[in-house]
């Protein structure tokens, strides 16, 4: 069945008691077992190991990824935490794209690096130099194709392949493009994680993460991790997710079509400097976009002519769009990274990967084009 | 010989089948509009009553249900209506045997709002009142006409906290053959089941004592299923064919529900003031502690009486569990386990040092709300009734120097400690 | 409905259709104490589904007037009357506890109009203890509570009914109040009286339907048991987790067998 269908129906079943056409919310801490000898006969125990709200998101997410199972958490930085907890320990080596979300970076330099666990930090947007970093004990790589917020993309298939060759676990974070446009399974990853704040939801309504593994072995590792740590997600938004999830091929194409059509009024526009959006011809990684996705997305950066004091008169400027951390959702939001989302990473990092002072992030929401295009106009203007 | 289920225990467990799909312990949330048939002729049957189940969420939902299931159980009714607020539960309930040219007998202490329907709202479509004090049930007998259908009186008054004398009132219906609601909320079943003495109806704001916590706006019509509708011809909404369900007669077919399900068939189908699930969840977690919450609430109250009756700056308290008031006899009768939480006060040096007592109290909220698990308090004067003059305040029974005190659950220590502070600004305002 | 027997006034519900003696008839006899609302959930389906249905009430409770019959073969003579009234032929009787004892009565007297029978929720006789009878004679409101309190099961205490905002309990001690003070007394000792089930039982030739509820304190297994045993053409089903009150109790679950074995045993024209 297609997408469209899958995103609505797959992992809901009508409540066979009242019939309910939607899952319910099972706000429910435990299970009445029907007896001693059929302990976990209806599948459920206790919400921290399973619940059944939870569940049904967990069996959307599996099927629209392709997977074989999925976990899922509170938060996409649970998720993260999870991967790495379910295929590192202490002597163990991982890759992660240098580039990754700033909470990624500060989740493995701040915190895991002191139980023991070695990072590097390579440009995953250049194979050779992936392959370059493997050593020995490297057990997992973990790339986020396109990134937050630079927009370089990695090569999923041929990470995937220095990955199998080295014995290490291909995690992608795959929150920018869903598995509407991009599913790494079908280019050889193992592990897809997702922020579903973001798309999934898109009405930012909740903050939440998945987990989908596209192996027993890999999903048994994860939901491990998930029942031992406890960083679960909570009935409430899973249900809320279950019915963000619905419309989600319908907002990407949209945002996506948005976004398209502003980064081309940007790069045209005089006070722009550069425009990174990966639909444009002018971005450096278009091939590969095309190749491994059916769609680029709604999130892109910009540039404004004057560096940081010009980006921050923009911000200042500008109606319509929200001055506001978050992304994928329906409504369009800008952001700064350097002062905000990214601002944890030192300056030298940022300035390698390409976070560069001036940037402008902007998640291209579902209002009509022509009025978030006039915003930017009237922003630039003031500029 | 008999063994029923005790109070506490029906609070908790009154209503809900255990989740029989996973077993969950707590209610599911049945955040759905509508349900999947299993068969046309499962479909068939539930629009026409021939069996319980659910169709649409406006008319029942699951979670819903257990609500409506415990409330029903709690007040020893046959069956409950849960509504989106305490005003549409009465609106809901007065309008399903009501009509054109009908009249109402109803207390004159009664809750803004309810004054306001029956004063305003109703005489726009053909139903008057007629108000009668509420301490003298002589006068509810004399109000009594011809085309009288309802009885109407809250057993805590507002705002003088006179009680209702429940079983003389009954007795006046029943002789007139119409029934007799009560709105219960002040009382809560906890307090008061007022089918045990004779009322027929009672609608609560469940927002109330009920739910306990201020989180959900709901209301709640119970069907005490002890009036025979079918004694008189006065009420062909129950009795009478019903159109819309092939010409149902609910009084031959529901008997004690007769008048639960002319609510559920009428007002939850054709005018929907429907209670979200949500808000059934949140009410159900607050009627679990409803036993508990009410001991303390009454606990603290006795507290707060003995210390305000023995406050300098204070020059009268009314509350119906003193000696020295006029209710007193039939608050020991109905309301043995206590009168209510709610206390009104006067403060010494009038309108101005009442509203400087409202506010430099700091523990007590300001606001309009009563049965919420904080104490709350408000001044009337200047604030919900700040644009009557003297005369017309004095007839509400609403003094200058009056402070509407709703007690919480705090501990009473800090509650008098803060009235300390809102009396000495009182008296430094009283002193000038 | 009000129709004469006798020149007694006589109510029965309909089911909300007008009765007609052309179609099968469904007949709903209630149980010691009760009325035609017990059958609300079972009998508004059969009315819609090509059924002549019937829920009297027996004399001197709720509608019907008349003074109580103090004998099982008083019912059943009564009940006899009534089918003669309206002229019932092809008749399913669907009985409830005292209900089922008439049944037995009718059924081993008069086979030819009966179709089937439905025996929900008793055994060949129903005995009574003292405390019960005396209190239903001196103290009704007591022995309403006895009465309520060991009928009803888990789904009637707990209010756990499939009905949204249904408690029945109260329902049952409603119409319990509202017959003639003598009917629950009269009920019960024909009740306790009737001896007969024996030697009717054998002699009742329709299939008979015998639904039993598990957690029943009235008309327990064993009760039940023999009462299947000693019918020439009975077939037994169990409603596990049910009280006494089955039509109330577990009306979908009820409703759901006595289709199944009416539309078997006396089929309309239009289901």
């Amino acid at each position: 069945m297609g997408f469209r269908t899958r995103q609505i129906h797959a992992g809901v079943t009508p409540d066979a008691e009242t019939g309910s056409i939607l899952t319910p919310i099972y706000q429910s801490t435990t299970y009445v077992q029907p007896s001693v000898d059929e302990y976990l006969s209806k599948g459920f125990t206790y919400s921290r190991s399973g619940n059944p709200t939870v569940k049904a998101l967990e069996l959307k997410l599996t099927d629209l990824e392709g997977g074989v199972d999925c976990a899922c958490f509170g938060t996409g930085m649970s998720a993260v935490l999870a991967t790495m907890l379910a295929f590192l320990e202490a002597g163990k080596h991982a890759i992660v794209s240098d580039v990754a979300y700033g909470g990624t970076y500060r989740l493995s330099t701040k915190i895991l690096s002191r139980f023991g666990i070695d990072y590097t930090f390579a440009d995953t947007s250049n194979a050779d130099d992936v392959a370059s970093s493997v050593r020995d004990n490297t057990a997992m790589i973990l790339t986020e194709t396109p990134a937050n917020p630079t927009m370089k993309c990695s090569d999923i298939a041929a990470i995937s392949e220095i990955a199998k060759k080295a014995g290490a676990v291909h995690a992608v974070d795959n929150t920018f493009l869903t598995p509407y446009y991009q599913r790494p399974f079908e280019l050889g990853a193992d592990i897809s994680i997702h922020s579903t704040t973001k798309y999934m939801d898109g009405h930012n309504a909740t903050v939440g993460g998945a987990v989908i593994s596209n192996s027993q072995e890999h999903a048994d590792a994860v939901r491990f991790i998930q029942n031992s740590t406890g960083t679960i997600m909570s009935p409430q938004v899973a249900w809320l997710t279950l019915q963000g999830c619905k419309t989600l091929s319908v907002r990407m194409d949209a945002q996506s079509a948005s976004a398209m059509a502003i980064a081309e009024f940007l790069e045209a526009h005089p006070k722009v400097r550069q425009v990174a959006y990966p639909g444009l011809e002018s971005f450096a990684q278009h091939e590969l976009s095309k190749r491994q996705a059916s769609g680029f997305g709604a999130m892109l950066w910009f540039e404004v002519e004057g560096g940081v004091a010009a980006g921050k008169k923009l911000m200042d400027n500008i109606e319509l769009w929200t001055l506001a951390e978050n992304l994928g959702s329906v409504e369009s939001l800008i952001t700064h990274p350097v002062t905000m989302t990214h601002a944890d990473v030192e300056p030298e990092e940022r300035a390698r990967v390409g976070i560069i002072d001036g940037l402008v992030r902007a998640s291209v929401g579902l209002e009509d084009t022509e009025d978030l295009i006039q915003a930017l106009a009237d922003a630039l203007e003031a500029v | 010989m008999s063994r029923f289920l005790n109070f506490d225990t029906l609070s908790l467990h009154a209503g809900q089948v255990v989740d029989p799909e996973f077993g969950a312990r707590a209610a599911p949330i049945y955040q759905t509009t509508s349900y999947v048939f299993p068969d046309t002729d499962t479909a068939s049957s539930i629009f026409n009553l021939e069996r319980g189940g659910h169709a649409y969420t406006r008319i029942t939902n699951p979670t819903v249900g257990v609500l409506e299931q415990r409330i029903a159980s709690l007040e020893g009714g046959s069956a409950a209506v849960c509504t989106s607020s305490g005003m549409a539960a009465t609106y809901c309930a007065i309008t399903a045997i009501l009509g054109q040219g009908d009249h109402i007998v109803a207390s004159t202490q009664m809750y803004g709002g309810n004054i306001s329907l029956m004063k305003n709202t109703l005489p726009r479509f053909g139903i008057t009142t007629t108000f009668f004090d509420p301490t003298d049930p002589d006068a509810c007998r004399a109000a009594m006409q011809d085309n009288t259908k309802l009885i109407y009186g809250e057993l805590i008054g507002n705002p003088g906290l006179d009680i209702l004398d429940l079983e003389e009132i009954a007795k006046i219906g029943a002789d007139h053959h119409v029934p007799f609601m009560v709105d219960a909320t002040f009382n809560t079943p906890y307090l008061c089941r007022c089918f045990d003495y004779g009322a027929n109806i009672t609608v609560h704001s469940v927002t109330k004592w009920m739910g306990g916590h201020g989180v959900a706006i709901g209301g709640a019509v119970v069907d005490g299923g002890n009036f025979d509708w079918g004694a008189t011809d006065k009420y062909p909404t129950i009795t009478e064919p019903y159109a819309p369900f092939s010409g149902i007669n609910l009084w031959e077919e529901f008997g004690p529900s007769a008048f639960a399900t002319r609510i559920r068939a009428e007002a939850m189908r054709d005018i929907g003031p429907s209670m979200s699930p949500m808000n059934a969840f949140l009410l159900l977690q607050g009627i679990e502690t409803l036993s508990l919450r009410m001991d303390k609430h009454m606990a603290n109250t006795l507290e707060l009486l003995d210390y305000l009756s023995n406050h300098e700056q204070v020059s009268w308290v009314n509350h119906p569990s003193l000696p020295s008031h006029s209710s007193f006899d039939l608050a020991q009768r109905y309301l043995p386990k206590g009168a209510g939480s709610i206390v009104s006060f006067g403060v010494k040096g009038g309108r101005n040092a009442g509203k400087a007592f409202i506010e430099a109290c700091e523990l007590a909220s300001h606001l309009a709300n009563v049965g919420d698990a904080k104490t709350l308090i408000i001044h009337p004067a200047t604030t919900t009734h700040s644009r009557i003059d003297a005369e017309a305040l004095a007839a509400a029974g609403i003094t200058e120097d009056m402070v509407r005190l709703s007690v919480g659950l705090e501990d009473v220590a800090d509650i008098k400690a803060d009235f300390d502070t809102g009396f000495r600004a009182a008296k430094r305002v009283a002193a000038r | 409905m009000y129709f004469d027997v006798k020149g007694t006034q006589v109510f029965a519900t309909t089911g909300g259709k007008p009765f007609d003696p052309a179609q099968p008839v469904v007949v709903f006899l209630h149980g010691a104490g009760g009325d035609h609302t017990v059958w609300n959930l079972q009998s508004r389906f059969f009315a819609f589904r090509g059924y002549s249905v019937l829920a009297p009430d027996l004399p001197g409770h709720t509608n019907s007037e008349g003074a109580p019959l103090v004998s099982i073969e008083a019912m059943a003579d009564w009940l006899n009357g009534v089918f003669e009234a309206l002229d019932c032929r092809d008749v399913s009787l669907v009985a409830h506890s005292m209900g089922c004892l008439v049944a037995l009565e009718l059924g081993s007297r008069c086979p030819d109009r009966l179709r089937s029978l439905s025996l929900i929720a008793s055994g060949l006789a129903t005995p009574v203890n003292d405390a019960l009878l005396s209190a239903a004679r001196d103290k009704p409101e007591a022995a309403i509570a006895m009465m309520t309190s060991w009928g009803y099961g888990a789904a009637g205490h707990y209010s756990r009914g499939p009905v949204p905002g249904n408690a029945m309990i109260a329902g049952g001690q409603m119409v319990m109040r509202g017959n003639s003070p003598e009917a629950l007394h009269a009920d019960l000792t024909a009740c306790n009286d009737y001896a007969n089930g024996k030697q009717a039982a054998p002699q009742v030739k329709a299939p008979v339907q015998v639904i039993v509820a598990g957690k029943d304190r009235m008309a327990p297994k064993k009760a039940t048991d023999e009462l299947a045993a000693h019918l020439p053409n009975a077939s037994v089903a169990v409603i596990a987790d049910s009280g006494h009150m089955v039509p109330q109790e577990a009306p979908n679950r009820c409703r759901q067998l006595l289709r199944d074995f009416i539309f078997q045993n006396n089929p309309a024209g239009q289901t």
